[in-house]
């Protein structure tokens, strides 16, 4: 008897953990992920995403622990999990020299289409994903979304029942960024069952049920995006002193009157903001009242290092670097992709 | 069997129904066939991916016939019909580069990803890209022999001559492009294979008979030429061709068969290693 008949569940892991010598990249995992629901594994780059997302596509082999998706075990009976999930990982795995229409017929001849049967498939494929601009192109020569979306059709061309997207929208401009969300909420509506990886808060807010940070290979907070935003605060205001004394000085006296948090790399002092312009106005005569001079004083929405700062404490493995800083002065990244 | 949970109104897509599985060996065939066709395809669309096989073995043959051939003096025979199949035989070395740089490619892109976590046979990944590989490799060899024809080079080939030169061709073929393979897939980047890949070709092609002759090198490439298996492979495709004896070792001396030898354990050493490999890299 198949587990998710009696759980209703789409994953069930179990203390699953991989390790490569002395990394665990993924570290005791519990994740129960019910049918139907859109949930996101949030975290930094090198959190253990990715290698989650490998070994319940059956791509890697736990080293202990269990997962089952759709009752099947990943791990006993890969075929079968094979038969019911599609996998659209971080890059477009497209032939580039091939038209996107290619490629999808490609996609659909494996699945075991005939070759007639298989046009139907692609061209019913074309039309819901609005691809019909640049079937006939060469992947090579179209943008970065319309890439995307061309993989995610191919990885749709019979329905699963669980989509897993490894960083659907990482590198894409916010228009490409739109589209793949609304073509990911249209698939939860057909009654998809989607896990999504992602470094961006409001993606996993734009588009889970459910959120699941990890970093470091562990699970570190989960909750729906209005349970974790009720611990964060909506939006916060970030004073950025002139100076490293004033930096201090603010942290002292605005400490007093509210939850601060403080980033002496930036020297920034980050105040919770609920209700956006009147806290920024209180906020704004305090820091005035201080007399220190600052450089800024803005008013943001909560990124994923302020999710973390919040829930546990400190700021994720991989962005102990100022925002500013190149991407490339970032630690590299300690999880191995494949192996 | 999975039943389908979507309504299709829903879904327009899965009107289509979904075909049945049908027995796991024509599915590997069918799958590998179609993996291949991928592939093909992708030449006839960018024909200068075949520029590994064709235009840089043409450039060596033209510098070697016009620029370097002068010099060279082969008793008995033309320079054009020393040269050519010692071309040939060395593009099946050369095939290590192109399969190991595509593998690596494929596995970097995420491509192998897409394919293992879709319910196909794994196998046909695999077999499909060593089968493509050696498909370009042949087309270049063809290209190759065309151009080698046009400059003047006179084969002399019987039918069982003929038979046993495609059998010893493709059997180099299979050893040197599960050899490739492997490599691409134990080193990551497209780029590191590359590079090997020419430090371990380039010596085996130049002490291997294929320009100037193993028995006027001096002592320690001589001894290094007449033990290369590349060394019998052209040895073999000269003689089968060409007609020619060669003489310094057992191997030259009994090149169709010392090349077979070579080309099976290779083989036997490459193949369980990539099908390893394979595994592990997918699991």
């Amino acid at each position: 008897m198949p587990m998710d008949v009696s759980t209703g569940l789409a994953i069930q892991t179990h203390q699953l953990t991989k390790t490569y010598g002395d990394l665990t990249a993924v570290d005791a995992v519990d994740l129960e992920v019910p049918a139907g629901s859109v949930v996101s594994v949030l975290g930094p780059n090198g959190a253990g995403k990715t290698t989650l997302v490998r070994m319940l596509t059956t791509l890697l082999r736990p080293t202990s622990g269990t997962a089952y998706v759709f009752g099947h075990d990943v791990r006993a009976d890969p075929d079968a999990v094979r038969s019911v999930i599609s996998l659209t990982g971080q890059f477009a795995a497209l032939e580039e020299n091939l038209t996107a229409r290619e490629n999808l017929m490609l996609a659909a001849r494996l699945r075991g289409y005939r070759r007639a049967a298989a046009k139907r498939v692609v061209s019913g494929l074309i039309d819901r994903f609005e691809l019909g601009e640049f079937a006939g192109r060469v992947v090579k020569s179209v943008s970065g979304g319309q890439r995307r979306r061309v993989d995610l059709a191919a990885g749709l061309v019979v329905p699963p029942r669980l989509l897993v997207l490894d960083e659907p929208t990482t590198g894409l401009d916010p228009r490409s960024r739109q589209v793949i969300w609304s073509t990911v909420r249209d698939l939860v509506a057909a009654g998809i069952t989607v896990l999504l990886t992602t470094q961006y808060l409001d993606e996993a807010d734009a588009l889970a049920d459910h959120i699941v940070l990890v970093d470091h290979g562990r699970t570190v907070a989960s909750g729906t995006p209005a349970e974790l935003k009720q611990r964060i605060g909506e939006q916060r205001v970030d004073v950025i002193a002139a100076d490293t004394d004033g930096f201090r000085a603010l942290l002292a006296t605005l400490g007093g009157s509210f939850a601060v948090t403080g980033a002496p790399e930036r020297r920034t002092v980050s105040v919770p903001a609920p209700r956006a312009a009147e806290d920024l106005a209180h906020i704004t005569s305090a820091v005035r009242g201080t007399g220190v001079a600052v450089d800024e004083i803005a008013l943001r929405r909560p990124t994923l290092d302020d999710v973390f700062l919040a829930l546990t404490g400190s700021v994720p493995a991989g962005s102990a670097v100022p925002e500013s800083a190149p991407v490339a002065a970032r630690p590299a990244d300690p999880q191995p992709a494949r192996r | 069997m999975t039943t389908l949970i979507l309504e299709s109104t829903a879904w327009p897509a899965a009107a289509e129904p979904v075909p049945p599985r049908p027995a796991v060996a024509f599915r590997a065939l069918r799958e590998t066939a179609l993996l291949i066709s991928r592939g093909l395809r992708t030449i006839a669309r960018v024909p200068m991916r075949l520029s590994d096989v064709t235009l840089q073995p043409i450039m060596f043959t033209l510098l070697f016939l016009y620029v370097f051939g002068s010099a060279i003096h082969i008793p008995g025979m033309r320079y054009q019909d020393y040269l050519l199949p010692g071309m040939i035989a060395q593009s099946i070395a050369f095939g290590v580069i192109g399969s190991g740089v595509a593998t690596a490619t494929d596995f970097a892109s995420g491509v192998v990803d897409r394919f293992t976590s879709m319910p196909i046979t794994r196998l046909a990944v695999i077999t499909a890209q060593i089968a493509g590989q050696m498909i370009e490799q042949i087309i270049g060899m063809v290209i190759v022999a065309g151009v080698g024809l046009a400059l003047g080079w006179r084969p002399h080939l019987s039918v069982t001559g003929l038979a046993q030169l495609i059998g010893v061709v493709l059997l180099g073929l299979f050893a040197f492009t599960t050899f490739g393979v492997l490599m691409g897939m134990l080193l990551d980047s497209p780029d590191a294979v590359q590079g090997i890949g020419f430090a371990i070709v380039f010596p085996l092609a130049f002490l291997g008979g294929t320009f100037v002759p193993i028995a006027g090198m001096s002592l320690v490439p001589r001894v290094i030429g007449e033990y290369n298996p590349l060394s019998a492979i052209v040895a073999a495709v000269r003689h089968l061709t060409q007609g020619t004896t060669t003489t310094g070792s057992w191997p030259l001396e009994h090149p169709v068969p010392a090349a077979v030898l070579y080309c099976v354990v290779l083989i036997a050493v490459c193949l369980p290693l990539a099908l390893r490999a394979f595994a592990r890299r997918t699991r």
